[in-house]
């Protein structure tokens, strides 16, 4: 009586395929015609699907994206300067015991960070800072004018940054690793834009 | 696949890490389209594509900050939008779970299964009739070359889930196309 065939499964020659196939499989696909058939088929349906033609967006999105992410910056910022009145009043407090004058504004990184201008990992995070400084150099004649709420969220963020620089300052006099003062340097530059942000919506409100 | 990582420089990545504005629209048009595509494959219409190009890029333009540089930004880029992808997927099925019972990854086919064809099929088509779930396996392991292990982590499940997906796929494949 002859012996029935067992052909490979579906599962065995996909495994076969993507090179963890068993010892049996290899050697009976080396054997059986049927079955190096299926295999080679399997490869041409990869090969056919990895061919097929590219899908291009249909419109561009980055307007969109970059609206997004703008909002959700200054909501997440704005939220938390007026929401988050108790950690508002505990930077303040912060800011009074540390420093000779009950409020500054941010005045610029020190002039210690210069020598790190050209880094590859602050570096970036340098130039980003002294570009929105200047864009924000450009608002300030205006703050007087604004609404109480935004005047909250914009003090709060300055003292943000003031308290910041003293961090960073600190963090790199006493050898604070590189990745903690990316980090803050990082959280200096999302600080400002949002900023930079709560002036361009007002300003656009003083001239509409 | 193209090398998609060649597109950028490495300044501009860390440009895009700092929060610059210009060098993350770089890094959005290098891989808008290849995005895009993951989408429109996986989720298998124009409208979730789009979704999950937006969600994609919000999240990178967040999160690029923590973007260490081990391995490649493609690479990161590309899981994001897997994750963005197969959560879109999860949602809508899940949504259809809830009114029939089970859960989002384990139902195949919801409501009445399309009539079969009567002859064979090209390869764009019979994608389109593959259930999300198999045809989301089988782009991810067959083109993008994920290993089961990772399609089960992103899925939720186990690599076993992941290697009969891929094994319903081709036996459908294999009917439809011949």
């Amino acid at each position: 009586m002859m012996e029935k065939v067992r052909h490979l499964t579906i599962d065995e020659l996909l495994a076969l395929r993507d090179g963890e196939g068993t010892a049996f499989a290899r050697s009976h696909a080396e054997s059986c015609h049927a079955c190096r058939r299926e295999l080679e088929r399997l490869y041409q349906i990869q090969a056919r699907l990895r061919a097929l033609p590219t899908f291009e967006p249909p419109r561009d999105l980055w307007p969109r994206v970059a609206s997004g992410v703008s909002r959700k910056r200054l909501r997440r910022r704005v939220g938390y300067g007026v929401l988050g009145l108790a950690a508002a009043a505990t930077l303040a407090a912060l800011v009074v015991r540390h420093g000779p004058n009950a409020r500054e504004t941010p005045a610029g990184p020190s002039d210690v960070w210069v020598a790190e201008a050209e880094s590859p990992d602050l570096g970036p995070f340098i130039h980003r800072s002294a570009e929105l400084e200047s864009i924000l150099r450009a608002y300030r004649p205006a703050y007087q004018v604004y609404n109480a709420p935004t005047a909250l969220a914009v003090s709060f963020l300055e003292d943000r940054i003031v308290l910041l620089d003293r961090v960073l300052l600190e963090g790199r006099a006493a050898g604070a690793d590189r990745e903690v003062l990316v980090d803050l340097w990082g959280e200096r530059v999302e600080a400002m834009e949002t900023l930079v942000g709560l002036h361009a919506v007002q300003e656009e409100r003083l001239w509409r | 696949m193209k090398n998609y990582a060649s597109v950028l420089a490495g300044a501009e990545v860390t440009r895009a890490r700092a929060g610059d504005r210009e060098a993350l629209e770089t890094v959005y048009r290098a891989f808008q389209a290849p995005v895009y595509n993951l989408g429109r494959r996986i989720c298998g219409n124009e409208e979730d594509a789009e979704d999950v190009l937006q969600e994609t890029f919000l999240e990178v333009c967040r999160s690029i900050r923590g973007f260490r540089g081990e391995g490649s930004l493609w690479g990161w880029v590309r899981r994001v939008a897997v994750s963005k992808a197969l959560m879109l997927l999860r949602r809508e099925r899940g949504r259809a779970a809830r009114t029939v019972g089970g859960d989002s990854f384990s139902l195949d086919a919801l409501g009445a299964p399309p009539p079969e064809p009567t002859g064979p099929i090209d390869l764009e088509a019979a994608l389109g009739r593959l259930s999300p779930v198999s045809r989301a396996v089988l782009w991810l392991h067959d083109v993008e070359g994920y290993t089961h292990e990772e399609i089960g982590e992103m899925l939720g499940k186990t690599a076993s889930f992941s290697k009969s997906q891929l094994s319903r796929a081709h036996r459908r494949l294999r009917e439809w196309l011949e």
